[in-house]
């Protein structure tokens, strides 16, 4: 409570009873979702799932026409044999317990069951667990959680129309997280109301003021009010994302009628389910179904696809279960004929009416666990369900695991602190988890695009065929054959989120995150990382009795804290190894060592109040006081040190671990609990986020700081020559959390040597936990500059583990592919090779290439994104310009929103803008357009490398960007230009370019100054026509390798692939080239 | 000397079908070559399909049906881990560790799938090795599909030696020809000695000479777009003058072949077009002097001959195995294909209608050249057929030629190594 919320309490809690509001009861309408989404990232409110159940006569309408129910039939047949294996008799008698892991939650307001929950009445909320059994079966539990007391509150009767809201009200013992407190606790109400949509009204109430008995008007502030009801539930239930649950037999009764499409539906009270830890049988993962689609639309010529114009023409459709090494269905979907494909299942229908029906179908069919693909939820999803509106399917978009229930589309805006803002869709799809790789990637990496051809390219390491949507419509267009090809790329498609997904083992990493941190999955997904952290710290609470208060949202953010201490950097080029000392979990071992917390710590003005005695309190260099642990145990430190036990743990069992499945569940755990315990510290200083408190992240950042000087006032006054080291140490670079000394011995194994020495010294002078760990030698070391620098790793003495650079721009968005190559080349002769002769002799060269025109051009392409249209743009930017001027050249081909726009910077008139020089890399190609070199020089690549070569040579601009080797420059000449519209084709002479005037006289090829150098001229217009080839066919059966078909042409035209362009300029080239050979007759 | 006296052989070229004169580089793409290969191919393993197993069904790859017995006829390709590949160029980490075999990139998981019009599977079983086998050629497999949807393979069906005009062994005189190749002229290893005692061998009854590939070595790196100076200019002329005055003095002699090679100044990819006369001033002045393709394709009082300068052979070494290089020509001629492996990694010209290096008919006489040592053997086909598979080594290393006689197509060497090593 730092400010705003806490002001509004007066008075000692004791004389005013805070409320814990469970569940509370407001007589207003439930609030509406746009209203919810107002609400910072990480706390939505409970929203009412609204269910948009078809009526049961609506869907018997739907299917009267006779030939529908035909088609269907014949569908039904065929996708019969997908379908889940048939329950084991025991599971129908009732007779066994029924053991899942659970992977979504969420709940419906229903009417209760009688029978389960005899002395109640009207709708309750109805949480619906959604799991898949060892045997992989799906069922459906269904609990029915009960409030039964009927209890009631005078205050909140005030305006009450309906009685029955509130439930019940009860006294507890408990306290407030906040602050060191030497009462162990107060008297709090718990209020129950009758459902979770109630919540937040009955907030409003006490934050608005209420009027009590003896006390007039009063505000209070709540607690836990904001709290989820499906993790409320997990809480209290004690289950975590992702565990197995357990029902006993004869504890569960199957439901009458059933809600879903499950195999396996029962209802049971929440207080019956046994929730497992994850541990030996139960750190399993069950054997989900994965499916993986993806989507094709025929576009019309220059415009994205739009689902109220243009068709879904196909959808391709993969199914896995989890642990299996290929899918068990390979299925496509096609609007007209389509010819077989070698292994797979191909349905081909005449109206799209019939193919949404049929994949809807196959959903259900099918039932996948886990829906997975690239972009599905802004993209492919969407796309269907508008398509089926458009179409009046109204039918369509039962998807879900719930009978009739529709799939509910909403724009969805997320922003957090760590991940910035994205516009988003959010799809509801019961019971069914969606996983798109794409929000994964933004995610999870760092990448220069997320197209799913450079992600493959990046994970996977190939290329992926890019078909431009222009020649889809054609290809649809076309016949059974050319719809095939299309199909053969759809289904291509749809096989790489999968083998993403396995390859970056996904599942394991996103169950044991959940696991650890009790989320849901799809909160892992959906929402930042602070309700990770909350649901822990919920968890704890709980325990120890202790309440979270509802803190509104502060937004300020302006209450700013000194961040980590940088040392000053010693710039230069060492030669000498480097040792690194590196503090482990350096933030968590902080709030560890000194019991940070928000319950340890005392408000100001207690400090003297509570005349605590100074041994038991530790003041952190940023002036805040915390009590020690002996007097009050921090929750934060606690939960920590688990974290950090469990992943200890989860190491040592990954070394026993032989079941290469068990290793990726445990190193998947050991990661997830590694994140977590970072995130603990981000939690307490995020000024938007649930209960932010900058009075332990500033101290925490304090503390680092003091941690780093001391660290290095040791170093520097222990290894000396005056204490008998051979030389004397020099720190010259420090991070948050790592130090870089330079000891002066001269070789590695020295090196590491001094490193340990120094770790366990400076070690011994910290409070435990923090630790001072030697890691890791850099030898040789380039220092750039603050959070830039680059050199080997040596882990051991024998031989380097890599190159490690930090900060150099190798991969920026906005750089082109020669920037990258060349900085990164120049690292290797730098580093590896120890050749700074050879590297500065490199840039030269490349330098030289660059003005002479040598270049390939898709080393200079740089590529942007579009996100809006030209017009919304508020400065002039060339990507944008670019696209509207290929707008009006060929609206078919032009760039669209969405689409990244590859272009490069050309010559043009004297004073051009930058953005009026941009084209497209194709269109230079066709026409000769000569690249401007000098853009490419100034504003790519000079700055990087002056960086990298500064601290290494004298006069380093001048050296490398002004020599002799810039002088020759060569210009072609454009085709396209105006004048050449009047020039005449002249044969000219191959050596002198000298117009041949004598060519009915048989001087083809050259004049006759040239005569005597024919056979230099014919060798190299030969030497160059044998390069081209090589070329050529190197390429274009690259192509073919990528397209997986020798008898097919290549129509691959993916702009991130990094031969696209060298394949149609040695196209190009390849023909003129031809043309100069052919001159000289045989 | 002039040529009265010997036997003047019926000679014939028959390279038209190797030029590529009249064709474009139009965008045209390499898919139409495997077409045309596959068309030409099908059309001969359906005609040998009812005398191999009459009773098995012939389907295409879509028509497969599970566990059923048929033959499918198809484009082998095979799947490498180790073939190099353009893009690693692009990958992020600068690979380390250097190609291990820059000579043969095979790897015991390789494996193969048969691809036609229609799709692709992938082939399993153990009655063929795939280390014999290399993208692009064409064959007709007995098998069935199995559960996995593999296609387990009980049987291969192979070309087979084509058709071969008939020639008499008897009857004639003994003439012959003289293939020699790798001159190398103005490379380190060249002897100009070596010429000279090879020009003097030349004896009567030699009626031809055949010259197959890298007859000249131009030092690379100057031919780099800048005009030459003196001293290169005659760094790249030399050589070329020194082959021309040797090859003037043999085309005086005896009609003279020559085919340009993957080192002389000629285009690169297959067919490679002949060496252009401004090369040879003074040799193209004698109407013996013939500069050819490559592949060669030529006809001598009856006899056919067919030969490269040897990069068909060089390049199904890399991508195959066998216990030397004359396996590897008789595969081709089994085959019925000079280079299965172009377009895939052997460099070709995307021809749009048809495929020439497709054997229509066997020839009497297989040559390759620039190879490591000479070897030779006669294969004799199921149907009558007799061919003479040569190696022909690099001249420069070996001081070797190789002489056939048109008589029986006995072939032997022609020694001219100064140290008499032989």
């Amino acid at each position: 409570m730092t400010n705003g919320s806490g002001a509004k309490r007066r008075g000692p809690p004791a004389a005013a009873p805070p409320k814990r509001l469970h569940q509370e009861q407001p007589p207003q309408p439930p609030p509406t979702p746009s209203a919810a989404m107002d609400e910072d990232d990480m706390m939505d409110e409970d929203v009412f799932l609204d269910e948009t159940l078809l009526h049961a006569e609506d869907e018997e309408a739907a299917f009267q026409i006779h030939e529908e129910e035909e088609r269907r039939k014949v569908i039904a047949f065929r996708l019969e044999k997908w379908r889940r294996p048939p329950m084991s008799p025991s599971f129908l008698s009732q007779s066994c317990n029924i053991v899942f892991q659970q992977l979504e939650i969420d709940y419906v307001i229903g009417e209760s069951r009688k029978e389960l929950v005899p002395n109640s009445s009207g709708p309750a909320a109805i949480l619906r667990i959604f799991g898949v059994t060892r045997e992989g079966m799906g069922p459906d539990d269904v609990s029915r959680l009960h409030q039964t007391l009927e209890a009631r509150m005078k205050e909140a009767n005030r305006n009450s129309k309906a009685p029955k809201f509130i439930k019940r009200i009860e006294m507890m013992q408990k306290r407030s997280i906040m602050h060191y407190q030497q009462q162990q606790s107060h008297p709090f109400l718990k209020i129950v109301v009758a459902l979770p949509t109630m919540v937040a009204g009955c907030r409003g109430i006490f934050e608005r003021g209420i009027h009590v008995d003896g006390l007039g008007m009063r505000s209070f502030m709540t607690y836990e009010s904001n709290v989820l009801f499906a993790l409320r539930f997990m809480i209290d239930c004690n289950i975590v994302g992702g565990n197995w649950i357990e029902v006993p037999a004869g504890k569960y009764k199957k439901t009458i009628k059933p809600m879903s499409y499950c195999q396996l539906e029962f209802d049971c009270i929440y207080s019956e389910l046994i929730s497992h830890a994850s541990e030996g049988e139960f750190s399993k993962i069950a054997p989900f179904r994965i499916l993986s689609f993806d989507i094709e639309c025929a576009g019309r010529k220059g415009l994205f696809p739009d689902p109220s114009h243009d068709p879904v023409i196909q959808v391709a459709n993969l199914v896995t279960l989890q642990g299996e090494q290929q899918p068990f269905v390979r299925n496509i979907m096609t609007l007209k004929s389509c010819s077989p494909i070698v292994g797979v299942d191909v349905m081909s229908f005449d109206t799209e009416r019939e193919v949404l029906l049929a994949w809807r179908d196959f959903i259900q069919e099918v039932d996948p666990d886990i829906i997975i693909g690239y972009n599905i939820i802004k993209f492919d999803l969407p796309y269907l369900i508008e398509r089926a509106e458009v179409l009046k399917v109204a039918e369509f978009p039962i998807l879900g695991r719930i009978r009739n229930s529709r799939v509910r589309v909403r724009d969805a805006t997320f922003s957090s602190r760590q991940y910035g803002t994205r516009e988003s869709k959010e799809v509801t799809i019961e019971g069914r988890v969606q996983f798109d790789l794409l929000q994964v990637m933004q995610r999870d990496y760092k990448l220069s695009s997320y197209s799913l051809n450079s992600v493959s390219a990046h994970f996977l390491g190939e290329q992926k065929e890019d078909v431009h949507h222009s020649i889809i419509s054609d290809l649809q267009n076309g016949n059974p054959e050319t719809r095939r090809r299309l199909a053969v790329y759809c289904l291509k498609d749809a096989y790489l989120p999968q083998r993403l997904l396995d390859k970056l083992m996904f599942i394991y990493n996103y169950v044991e995150m959940a696991r650890v941190t009790g989320v849901p999955i799809s909160f892992l997904l959906s929402r930042g990382q602070s309700i990770k952290v909350l649901s822990q710290l919920l968890r704890k609470a709980k325990q120890k009795n202790l309440l979270i208060p509802s803190v509104k949202k502060q937004g300020s953010g302006e209450a700013t804290f000194e961040g980590a201490t940088v040392l000053e950097a010693k710039t230069g080029f060492y030669e000498k190894p480097i040792a690194t000392l590196d503090f482990a979990s350096l933030y968590p071992s902080i709030m560890m060592a000194y019991n940070l917390c928000y319950c340890t710590l005392v408000k100001p003005e207690d400090v003297r109040k509570l005349n605590l005695p100074p041994e038991c309190v530790n003041k952190t260099p940023s002036g805040e006081t915390f009590v020690k642990s002996d007097l009050q145990k921090g929750i934060l430190p606690e939960i920590l040190e688990e974290l950090l036990a469990a992943r200890k743990r989860a190491k040592a069992d990954l070394k026993e671990a032989k079941d290469p499945l068990e290793k990726a569940v445990l190193d998947g755990r050991q990661l997830a609990l590694k994140i977590s315990a970072n995130s603990v510290y981000g939690f307490t200083g995020a000024t938007v986020a649930q209960l932010p408190c900058l009075e332990i992240s500033s101290s925490v950042t304090s503390y680092g700081r003091q941690m780093i000087e001391h660290t290095k006032k040791l170093v520097g006054e222990k290894f000396t020559t005056l204490n008998g080291y051979e030389h004397n140490a020099e720190v010259i670079y420090g991070d948050t959390d790592s130090v870089m000394v330079q000891f002066g011995v001269p070789t590695v194994e020295e090196a590491m040597k001094l490193g340990r020495e120094a770790a366990e010294y400076i070690s011994c002078t910290f409070t435990k936990p923090i630790k001072l760990e030697f890691e890791k030698v850099y030898f040789p070391y380039l220092l750039i500059s603050k959070k830039r620098y680059a050199g080997l790793f040596w882990t051991n003495s024998n031989k380097y583990d890599k190159m490690d650079t930090k900060g150099i721009e190798t991969v920026r968005r906005d750089n082109c592919l020669l920037v990258k190559n060349l900085v990164t080349e120049c690292l290797h002769k730098i580093l590896i090779d120890r050749d700074i002769p050879g590297a500065v002799q490199y840039v030269k060269d490349t330098i030289s290439d660059l003005l002479m025109n040598r270049m390939d051009l898709s080393l200079l392409v740089i590529t942007k994104g579009l996100t809006k249209t030209g017009d919304d743009y508020a400065v002039k930017a060339a990507h944008v310009e670019l696209a509207e001027r290929m707008r009006k050249r060929d609206a078919a081909t032009a760039p669209n929103v969405g689409d990244r726009v590859p272009y490069v910077i050309i010559k043009a008139a004297k004073g051009a803008k930058a953005y009026e020089r941009s084209e497209d890399p194709i269109y230079v190609l066709e026409n000769n357009i000569p690249i401007d070199t000098q853009y490419y020089l100034e504003n790519q690549i000079s700055k990087p490398l002056l960086r990298i070569f500064e601290p290494i040579l004298k006069n380093a601009s001048k050296e490398l960007l002004h020599g002799s080797h810039t002088r020759a420059v060569s210009i072609s000449t454009p085709s396209n230009s105006g004048i050449m519209k009047f020039a005449k084709k002249q044969l000219t002479c191959i050596g002198c370019k000298a117009v041949l005037r004598h060519v009915l006289n048989g001087e083809q090829t050259v004049c006759s100054h040239c005569k005597g150098r024919e056979t230099e001229l014919y060798c190299k217009t030969v030497a160059n026509v044998a390069e081209l080839e090589k070329l050529f066919g190197r390429l274009w059966t690259q192509c073919q390798e990528c397209q997986g078909s020798l008898h097919q042409d290549v129509l691959c035209t993916s702009r991130d692939c990094p031969i696209f362009y060298r394949r149609k300029k040695a196209q190009k080239d390849m023909a003129e080239a031809k043309v100069q050979l052919d001159r000289w007759q045989f | 000397m002039g040529f009265i006296g010997r036997g003047k052989p019926r000679a014939h070229e028959q390279d038209e079908r190797f030029a590529i004169q009249k064709e474009k580089y139009g965008g045209q793409q390499y898919s139409q070559i495997y077409f045309a290969r596959l068309h030409y191919m099908r059309s001969v393993l359906y005609s040998l399909i009812p005398n191999w197993k009459p009773q098995v069904p012939v389907c295409t790859v879509l028509g497969l049906e599970k566990g059923k017995e048929c033959i499918i006829v198809g484009t082998i390709y095979k799947h490498m881990k180790l073939k190099p590949c353009v893009l690693d160029e692009y990958s992020k980490e600068r690979s380390a560790v250097p190609i291990v075999k820059p000579h043969n990139f095979m790897h015991p998981d390789d494996h193969l799938v048969l691809e036609d019009e229609s799709g692709r599977v992938k082939l399993s079983g153990d009655v063929f090795s795939p280390s014999t086998f290399v993208t692009g050629i064409v064959v007709a497999l007995h098998g069935k599909e199995t559960d996995a949807g593999d296609f387990l393979v009980l049987d291969i069906l192979e070309a087979g030696l084509a058709p071969q005009i008939e020639f008499s062994l008897d009857s004639r005189e003994e003439k012959y020809v003289v293939f020699v190749s790798g001159l190398s002229v103005g490379g380190s290893s060249s002897n100009p000695l070596h010429f000279q005692l090879l020009e003097q061998a030349i004896a009567s009854q030699i009626v031809r000479v055949v010259i197959a590939g890298d007859s000249v070595e131009i030092p690379h790196g100057i031919l780099n777009g800048q005009n030459l100076g003196t001293k290169e200019l005659s760094r790249l002329s030399e050589p070329t003058k020194e082959l021309d005055i040797f090859i003037t003095q043999l085309a005086a002699a005896v009609p003279l072949d020559i085919m340009p090679g993957p080192n002389d100044p000629a285009n690169f990819s297959l067919p490679q077009q002949p060496l252009h006369r401004c090369l040879f001033p003074g040799a193209s002045t004698y109407n013996t002097f013939t500069s050819c393709t490559n592949p060669h394709l030529f006809e001598l009082d009856g006899v056919s001959f067919l030969g490269t300068s040897g990069q068909n052979v060089d390049d199904l070494e890399k991508y195959s195995d066998a216990k030397d290089k004359l396996e590897f020509m008789e595969r081709q001629l089994r085959w019925r294909h000079i280079a299965p492996t172009a377009p895939n990694t052997l460099e070709c010209y995307p021809f749009t209608d048809r495929d020439p290096f497709f054997m229509e008919s066997c020839p009497h006489v297989y040559f390759v050249g620039n190879q490591n040592k000479y070897e030779s053997r006669l294969l004799k086909g199921s149907e009558g057929q007799i061919v003479r598979l040569i190696c022909i080594p690099k001249f420069c290393k070996t001081g070797v030629a190789v002489a056939l006689n048109l008589r029986n197509l006995e072939c032997h060497t022609l020694s001219f190594s100064i140290n008499l090593d032989m």
